[in-house]
Parts: C-alpha cells; structure tokens; sequence
C-alpha cells in the first residue's frame, strides 16, 4: 500500500497554475508549506469536514477554475451529506480527491469505528456517478485526468497508515495561510 | 416590494453571489425570492456547516457569500464558526429565522427561541433583529459590509412577519 507523502508528491506534479488546491486539516495541510506546488493552496488546521463544502463554494464562484479538494475518511465519515451536496449543485470544475486510512491521524491515529465503508459505493449513492479507487500513484495518475474531466467526481486513495511518519507541524499561522493565498491568487491577476 | 423582496435586494445591493441554504418554512419563502434572482446563486446544501464554508469560500475566491438557515441550523455551526471563520477571519454573513419567539406560534420551536439570543451573545457573535418597520434593504446591505470591515460574521435574525 502507498504512503501519504508519495501521493502527495504525485497530485502536486499533476498540478496546474490554473488549479486551485484546498486541503483538509492534518497531514497534507502540514506537508503542502513545506513542498512547490503551483497552484494557490488553501489549508485547513481545523473544522473537519469543511474542505469540501469550502472547494465548493469557490468552484460555484470561479468556474474558470479547476478546483481540487482534498478530505480525510474521518472528516467525510462525520459529513457524508456534502457528497449529495455536490452532486446536487454539479460543479463542473471541482474534483475531490479522499485520502482513506481508517484513522484520525492528526489527533493521534486514534481508528476509525471498526468498519469498512464502501465509499465508492457511497458517493454514487448520493449521486456522484464518477468515482475511482486509486491504490497507487500510476493510478492516481490516470484516475486524476479522468477524474478532472468527468467532475464533479471523487477520487478514493487508499493510504497506508504509518503511525511513525515524521509529518512537519503546522508552520503557519490562519492569518498567514489566508494572506498567502489571496497572493498567490492575486499575483495570477484573479 | 415585500420583506422577502427588500432582503434580496439587500444582499444584491451588497453584491452577495452565493446564497447558501437549509431552509424551513420562512427561510424557504426567502430562498423562493433568492431563486428569481439573477446575480445569486441559490446553493441547497444538506446540512448549515456547509452552507457556512461555501459562503467562505465564495468569497475567498472574490465573491461574497451568504448563509440563510433556521437557528436550529446555528445552533449546529459553534464549531465551523470557530475554526473557520473566527479562525481564518473570513466574513460571512447569516440571514437567521428566529424560531420559537413569542412571534412564533409554533410549539415546538421554543426551546430554540429561548436560546438563541444568550447563544450568539456567549459566541460573541454580532447579531441584530430585522427591523421591517426601517430600511430592510440597508439593513441588509449594511450586515454583509459590516462582515467585509470586521473579517467575520455577522447574523441578521428574521421571524416570518419580516417576508410580508
């Protein structure tokens, strides 16, 4: 099974400037400082589940943007709902990317409640018809390419856990992950 | 033009582009008003967190957002409000159906009426009753740009008596 920093590594190098990456809190809020990504990123450091519903606001409001969304299992496991949200409001420019390893990693890689959730078998259910399981980057890869161009659509990366990956701490404030973003947004004349 | 009316054309006057929604029966005759509109779009979400981060990412991305929802609906966001728009300082502005006040012939809904207000005060959330008698229309226009000067929110409680 992959590793959340090879997956990471490999959706950054798929990225564009034209892109738009909004990042759950927890370990892909804390690498993303620290890598080159090209598009303007906003990162969450709090309120779980807010990533999606946030990527969807911006795509309703941008649609000459491609909007990329990352969320965790557990965040999406306590608000499922936004998946009919979205397929309800059919944004033609938002892809969501969910990055499952059955754990609350940011609090400590405490599990999950003790099921397998069929989360393909889920967002279909709320009306997401185009989804994909990706076990490794190739397939991110390709998954993500149809993915963009079919959305909206869900991705689900199956990721191992490593409860001793050395993920970097928050390196910065709300205030600066805001104030970044409206720059690079800015400086994109957008 | 009647209240729904006067409200919608403050959130225009404002230059509001998203209204986000769970609605009840009074917040669902408004969003029937937004829905006519020509510069909002209208978004149902399932549940009032999400209408909150959408507003915020609207206008993150240069638009402006809102959040129409009853206050049981509120009563859910503490914790969006606190990590998201407290924290990131993003302003967002709420249109409220204040349920269960003594306008509100409807049993069940007080309870929430009888908490709201004591609940926006502990969350040191700015809030002001809709005043039908006055300029709804400033009122309105006014709320959203209070959010934009303050970075954050701003909650405008309404009873069905303010849509006629």
């Amino acid at each position: 099974m992959t590793g959340r920093k090879p997956f990471l590594d490999g959706l950054v190098g798929l990225l564009t400037p034209d892109d738009i990456l909004v990042s759950c809190l927890g370990a892909n809020a804390r690498y993303l400082p620290h890598m080159t990504v090209p598009a303007p990123v906003f990162a969450l450091c709090d309120s779980m589940g807010a990533a999606i519903p946030l990527a969807l606001g911006m795509a309703l409001t941008r649609p000459d943007r491609r909007i990329v969304a990352l969320e965790g299992d557990g965040s999406l496991l306590m608000s499922p709902n936004v998946l009919a949200t979205v397929a309800a409001a059919r944004p033609r420019n938002l892809t969501i990317l969910l990055w499952v390893n059955r754990h609350y990693e940011s609090s400590g890689g405490q599990a999950l409640p003790d099921v397998t959730v069929d989360w393909l078998g889920v967002a279909r259910a709320c009306g997401i018809g185009h989804v994909w399981p990706v076990g490794d980057v190739e397939a991110l890869r390709a998954a993500y390419r149809e993915a963009v161009a079919a959305a909206p659509a869900l991705v689900v990366l199956e990721v191992a856990f490593d409860p001793g990956e050395s993920i970097p701490p928050y390196s910065e404030r709300p205030e600066e992950i805001r104030a970044r973003f409206a720059s690079q947004m800015a400086a994109q004349g957008s | 033009m009647d209240g729904a009316q006067r409200i919608v054309a403050g959130l225009e006057s404002a230059g509001v582009t998203l209204a986000a929604s769970v609605p009840d029966t009074w917040i669902g005759r408004l969003m029937a008003e937004v829905r006519r509109s020509a510069r909002l779009r209208a978004l149902d979400v399932a549940r009032e967190e999400e209408a909150v981060a959408a507003a915020c990412g609207a206008y993150l991305v240069g638009g402006r957002g809102a959040v129409l929802i009853q206050n049981a609906g509120l009563l859910n966001c503490g914790g969006i409000l606190a990590g998201l728009v407290e924290l990131y300082r993003i302003p967002c502005f709420f249109i409220v159906s204040l349920r269960g006040d003594d306008r509100d012939p409807v049993y069940y809904h007080a309870p929430k009426g009888r908490v709201t207000e004591e609940t926006l005060r502990a969350w040191r959330l700015p809030y002001a009753r809709a005043d039908r008698q006055g300029d709804l229309t400033e009122q309105v226009r006014g709320g959203v740009e209070s959010c934009v000067e303050s970075r954050g929110p701003f909650v405008l409680l309404i009873s069905g008596e303010d849509l006629a």
